[in-house]
């Protein structure tokens, strides 16, 4: 069922795959994954999955990887395009898609190493589960991807602290000239512990084609904080696939801020694989003008006495588009599975658009899950009781679109990050009290 | 001199219907003045008006407030310029911390008077006192407005900030209604405070009980969207003994 677009995307990869870097295994993969392209094709807005996404700007844009084009068309990017250092966390930059060691900041780490992808064997990690058919974007991505970080963090080391590793992908060419293909993998072994923040910025073009595949691979008992910051220009297209499995007793805690971006969208799959994994997702998206930001997440429980937490909250503005789709299987073996769902949707403007969407499928009857979903505008009763105190209309509106956010940006743990988080967050107040008590 | 609040021959409408029509008030400097009435007479309906939330079509009359016209200002400005409203169901705002709140509004009224924000210290010191005369436990400065407080921490929390923004004019609507009698006296107190020869304060109530802590100087009996009678402390506790029939079979 190929498309014209699959068709040119496949046209593309036959020009440009003698320049992408091809060891042995790479080629393998990206052949691999052409194939199933040219099976499948890209997906449509027909696919009940992607209805919500802006698919059309894929048809203006080029998917050969700019770093292989010309670098004279390209910007350089500076330190002084980088967000402020976080104390504790090695950080790693890639300028559309390839490691800048300039840029970067490596740093120990205790149990964690960083290592290119391609020197490592396969997709670091056990055994990796095909991809479903939502995640044909991840193998776009593998086709075209010219550099990659595997994250390798070893058992019980008993650090203290987890390990702290800031990966930040800045784009900086444009859609047109070529995309930007992060990739990532990786690996915490039993017991180990990282926190892993990923950031997309932009620097040089407001019109980049971003599409990132992070896979993680959690072992028994190991824990992640992974926090992904997409604030990339304000015409950039990003479309992201990650895909994260859970061993027992593992723990993830997936937190997302989405506020760049003319089209974003996040392919999200969690697999509960062990017993008692645990999954603490909380994603906030912004969207104003016509932008669309759209996030499908899809959580598997496949195993007894999972759990879930699963928070959204999306601000629409302007003539924007903002969707979560999050659904929740629960095999006929998750016996003893808790889920909780609560997606919220603020409209902030009359020609804005909220789409949440939570979905159940479940296939055994120990289980506990609820889920609330609920689209509104900003509270009237609350607005005037805060003009009837004297805040300006604006000031009122932007502390109620802040506390709107809280549930999400109050669980973000790394200190230093959720201050930068609440000076940078349309609607937060740059006012010491608020940053301080709320 | 100007009156604090003058309302002439006001008529507001919600959804076409005629809630108020025709009151006359004149609210002098440094008075006290209690509005009674039944369910339904439009004495929440006033409060609201005065305090500009939106809903409301007012159809004829005028109001000024210190010889300004006062539906000219938004309700913000209103608040600024020293109009406060003690809501009868005050607004829980998760996400929003009540410190935060209270410090936002005294600079936005500071600011009107071109003065500077308030220093962080010297602010805290002015919240704890004013807590402590309203017996609001030190939690609450961590918490969110009005979020999770029972009905009487409510009203406590409305009065708490109307000692923190001092208002000219307090407009307290049903401030007393859902409190036992100890926390009934804390208001009180917190509104006795207040008083003083340079403010003003409207007190909407259904009882007189609040009456007998906060001593007024005029009562006004609302039926039916107009003043009906108007007297001194003791039409309160003659309307107790008699009931509102009383008046609205005179005023028929």
């Amino acid at each position: 069922m190929s498309t014209p677009l699959t068709a040119r995307l496949i046209e593309e990869y036959a020009s440009a795959s003698q320049a992408l870097p091809s060891s042995g295994a790479a080629a393998d993969r990206r052949n691999a994954a052409i194939e199933v392209l040219r099976a499948q094709g890209l997906p449509t807005s027909r696919d009940e999955n992607w209805k919500y996404a802006n698919l059309r700007v894929l048809e203006r844009l080029r998917f050969a990887p700019a770093a292989g084009a010309a670098t004279a068309t390209r910007v350089s990017v500076s330190a002084a395009d980088m967000p402020p250092a976080l104390p504790d966390f090695a950080r790693y930059v890639y300028v559309d898609g390839v490691l800048s060691a300039t840029l970067s900041a490596p740093a120990a780490t205790g149990a964690a190493t960083v290592t290119p992808l391609a020197s490592t064997p396969a997709v670091a990690g056990a055994a990796t589960p095909a991809l479903k058919a939502d995640e044909r974007f991840a193998a776009v991505n593998a086709a075209f991807a010219t550099d990659g970080t595997a994250i390798r963090v070893t058992a019980g080391t008993g650090a203290a602290t987890p390990a702290g590793i800031e990966l930040v992908f800045v784009a900086s060419a444009d859609a047109q000239a070529g995309a930007s293909y992060p990739r990532v993998a990786v690996r915490l072994e039993a017991g180990a512990r990282l926190t892993l923040i990923e950031r997309h910025l932009s620097a040089g073009s407001d019109n980049s084609f971003v599409n990132s595949a992070v896979t993680a691979d959690l072992a028994r008992g190991a824990t992640l904080q992974h926090y992904r910051l997409q604030d990339l220009a304000g015409r950039a297209i990003m479309f992201d696939t990650l895909s994260a499995t859970l061993g027992a007793d593992a723990s993830y805690h997936l937190h997302g801020i989405s506020t760049g971006a003319q089209a974003a969208r996040s392919t999200l799959t969690v697999r509960l694989a062990g017993e008692r994994a645990n999954l603490a997702m909380a994603m906030a998206a912004l969207g104003d003008r016509a932008q669309v930001n759209d996030m499908f997440a899809l959580v598997e429980h496949l195993a007894p006495g999972a759990r879930t937490t699963q928070t959204f909250r999306g601000i629409s503005a302007g003539r924007a588009r903002v969707a979560f789709n999050g659904k929740i299987v629960v095999a006929r073996n998750a016996a003893g599975t808790d889920s909780q769902q609560s997606l919220r949707g603020l409209l902030a403007g009359a020609e804005a658009e909220i789409d949440v969407r939570p979905q159940l499928e479940i296939y055994t009857d120990d289980v506990r899950c609820s889920h609330g979903a609920t689209v509104g505008k900003l509270d009237d009763n609350m607005l005037f009781y805060l003009l009837s105190r004297g805040l300006d209309r604006d000031t009122a509106q932007r502390l109620l679109k802040w506390a709107f956010l809280a549930e999400v940006v109050t669980k973000i743990s790394v200190p230093a990050l959720r201050r930068e988080i609440e000076a940078h967050l349309p609607g937060a107040l740059k006012d010491a009290t608020l940053q301080e008590l709320l | 001199m100007t009156a604090m609040l003058s309302i002439r021959n006001l008529v507001v409408r919600i959804d076409g219907k005629e809630i108020l029509k025709g009151l006359d008030l004149e609210v002098g400097t440094g008075e006290v003045h209690a509005i009674m009435g039944p369910n339904g007479s439009g004495k929440s309906t006033l409060a609201h008006v005065l305090a500009g939330r939106p809903g409301y079509e007012i159809t004829s009359g005028t109001v000024s407030y210190q010889g300004r016209d006062l539906f000219a200002l938004a309700p913000e400005e209103r608040a600024r310029a020293g109009v406060f409203l003690g809501f009868q169901y005050p607004v829980e705002i998760p996400g929003v911390n009540n410190v935060y709140l209270l410090k936002a509004a005294l600079n936005a009224a500071r600011k009107e008077h071109g003065l500077a924000e308030v220093d962080a210290f010297e602010f805290l010191t002015l919240v704890r006192d004013k807590m402590k005369l309203m017996r609001i436990e030190d939690s609450f400065l961590s918490r969110a407005v009005n979020q999770g407080f029972s009905g009487g921490e409510k009203k406590r929390n409305e009065i708490l900030q109307m000692l923190v923004l001092e208002p000219k004019l307090a407009i307290l609507d049903e401030t007393d209604s859902g409190l036992d009698i100890d926390a009934l006296k804390v208001v009180a107190a917190g509104v006795n405070s207040l008083r003083s020869p340079e403010r003003a304060c409207v007190l909407v109530t259904h009882y007189q009980r609040l009456l007998e802590y906060v001593v007024p100087d005029f009562v006004h009996v609302l039926v039916d969207g107009r003043i009906a009678k108007s007297g001194d402390r003791t039409l309160a506790l003659e309307l107790e003994k008699r009931g509102y029939d009383w008046v609205s079979g005179a005023a028929a």
